[in-house]
């Protein structure tokens, strides 16, 4: 009686799960029997096994494979990732450690998706360009930007010193989105050698960086040249005198 | 004849070996509790280690005989540290590798690969730093979060202990309307509105039965019984009648009748102050005095 009645508790039970959980998902090994054992009577117990029986083959190891992406729902902006509201595709472990478990987004599903939407309030005010401005301010405001100058002409520096500068060091812009101090700085000045000054660079017409540019004096005469300064960006400095930051009105 | 046997009329389906559940305290277990016991030791479990034959029948390769097709499980080993963790249905597997043809076989030891990640359940508004396996964390991913994955997933599927006792929390959690999430009433509201659907299937004493292991279980109606049946010792019992007493008959010491009022609880220590005080009475007033202390006959101290 007993055993009808587990037996009929696992026939419903086997249906629940079947309702509940739509695939199968296996990241195992997964194995087959070398040799499969003797056909027993149905509705008996299966014959004892053999130790053949017990010899198996690997069919997969599921664990080496690779995992597909995830879909998820954003609940805010996340830098380098996307805006509220976005479906972004992402590899699971990333998405699990960074996203879901900080509470930043939510798993896909249509209601998920109508919750997290952007409003229109919300569409109406801008505050990010794009996901990955973020990123370039990041990197722009980490390094010391070297501005290297003539040591025998006559200069004043201008905004394609900085962008002739920025693309040595691996940064495109334009000479529009660069803003200098107000105060002229001119040159060759010796007493100018290795100063900062600050100056401002618009990402996407919003974000903005503050980068810090060091002054250096170069001649086309290799005996003019001064001594070469090993890793100058580790050196503390001092700023160039009588040089504040770019105004706000000027941006 | 049968009904000679000890068993009765139980005999004449065959002679059945007493279990768990027919002897000793097993037997004193409630309904609720087998009940699980069957969701989790006799349901068979879904495939994790091996691929089951969908169709009835198949045809031999090389000889085209048809034969049924019966697929039996591998026995998986679940040891201790299995139910120290949540391993998603997996277990280390015993068995042997054919590595050769002409060679003996080796055995082997298929083992899954454990990590430490965190959980975290909505409804206990909590994370936890738990050992997982891969498998684990796409159910989760697959149930959309931690609470789905324990509360779809039958107790055979969850396999440990852990698993299940993170459940019964849940679902007392659930009963009792999310206690903590009580700081957030609007998430309190949204996360019951979500989750209570999985509460239909159980009554209260299912849930209060649910996730224990079988000694866990024989602890726990072990100390039901107890307290079932608590002796309160007679030197208690008659002290608080002679107080009754001493009350009735006016004596002041004996304390007012509002100390009567206060809950049971507290009411032994107030006893003990009152005897103190009748004590007290007692003794000649002097003999609270420090000279009373000192014995003019003891042993000197050096």
């Amino acid at each position: 009686m007993l055993k009808s009645i587990s037996q009929l508790q696992v026939h419903f039970n086997l249906l629940k799960s079947a309702t509940s959980l739509q695939q199968q998902v296996r990241t195992t090994f997964i194995l087959k029997r070398k040799y499969d054992p003797l056909l027993h009577k149905t509705n008996e117990n299966p014959r004892r096994m053999r130790a053949k029986n017990f010899i198996y083959e690997l069919v997969e190891d599921t664990q080496v494979k690779k995992r597909p992406n995830m879909e998820v729902v954003l609940k805010t902006f996340v830098e380098g990732v996307g805006d509220k509201g976005d479906v972004v595709s992402l590899k699971p472990n990333f998405v699990y450690n960074k996203l879901l478990l900080p509470g930043l987004a939510a798993y896909k599903t249509p209601e998920n998706i109508e919750k997290y939407a952007k409003t229109e309030a919300e569409k109406s005010t801008v505050q990010h360009s794009s996901a990955y401005a973020q990123r370039t301010v990041n990197m722009l405001e980490s390094i010391v930007l070297a501005v290297v100058m003539n040591k025998d002409q006559p200069w004043v520096i201008e905004p394609w010193h900085i962008k002739a500068s920025l693309r040595k060091a691996g940064f495109h812009c334009k000479d529009e989105c660069i803003t200098l101090p107000n105060e002229r700085i001119e040159g060759p000045d010796l007493k100018k050698e290795g100063k900062d000054f600050y100056c401002t660079i618009t990402i996407n017409k919003l974000e903005q960086a503050k980068l810090k540019c060091r002054l250096h004096h170069w001649s086309t005469d290799p005996s003019e040249r001064l001594p070469y300064v090993l890793e100058h960006w580790k050196i503390p400095s001092e700023p160039l005198l009588g040089v504040n930051l770019p105004s706000e009105k000027n941006v | 004849m049968a009904h000679a046997t000890p068993q009765g009329i139980k005999l004449l389906n065959g002679w059945k070996r007493p279990g768990r559940f027919d002897k000793g305290l097993g037997a004193q277990l409630p309904d609720a509790y087998k009940k699980f016991w069957r969701e989790w030791k006799l349901t068979t479990p879904a495939a994790v280690h091996y691929i089951p034959k969908e169709q009835q029948w198949e045809r031999d390769e090389v000889t085209h005989a048809i034969k049924p097709v019966q697929n039996i499980p591998l026995p998986l080993i679940d040891p201790p540290e299995a139910h120290q963790g949540i391993w998603g249905g997996e277990a280390v597997i015993k068995g042997f590798q054919k590595r050769h043809q002409t060679k003996r076989r080796v055995p082997h030891f298929w083992v899954p690969q454990l990590k430490r990640s965190v959980v975290h359940s909505q409804v206990l508004n909590e994370y936890m730093s738990v050992v997982v396996t891969e498998r684990t964390l796409e159910q989760i991913h697959e149930c959309h979060g931690f609470d789905h994955y324990l509360l779809k997933n039958l107790a055979c599927d969850l396999r440990s202990a852990l698993a299940l006792k993170m459940k019964r929390q849940v679902l007392q959690a659930l009963q009792q309307g999310c206690p903590n999430l009580a700081d957030e009433p609007k998430l309190q509201k949204e996360v019951l509105k979500e989750y209570s659907q999985y509460l239909e299937s159980y009554t209260p004493e299912e849930i209060d039965w649910y996730g224990h292991t079988y000694l866990e279980a024989i602890r726990k109606l072990q100390n039901k019984l107890r307290e079932a049946e608590r002796v309160q010792p007679h030197k208690v019992e008659f002290r608080s009648k002679l107080i009754d007493q001493l009350r009735q008959a006016g004596i002041n010491e004996a304390g007012s009748a509002t100390k009567l009022e206060k809950p049971a609880t507290t009411d032994g220590e107030h006893k003990d102050s009152d005897i103190e005080a009748l004590t007290k009475l007692e003794s000649p007033s002097a003999s609270s005095s420090w000279l009373s202390k000192i014995n003019p006959f003891g042993k000197k101290e050096t």
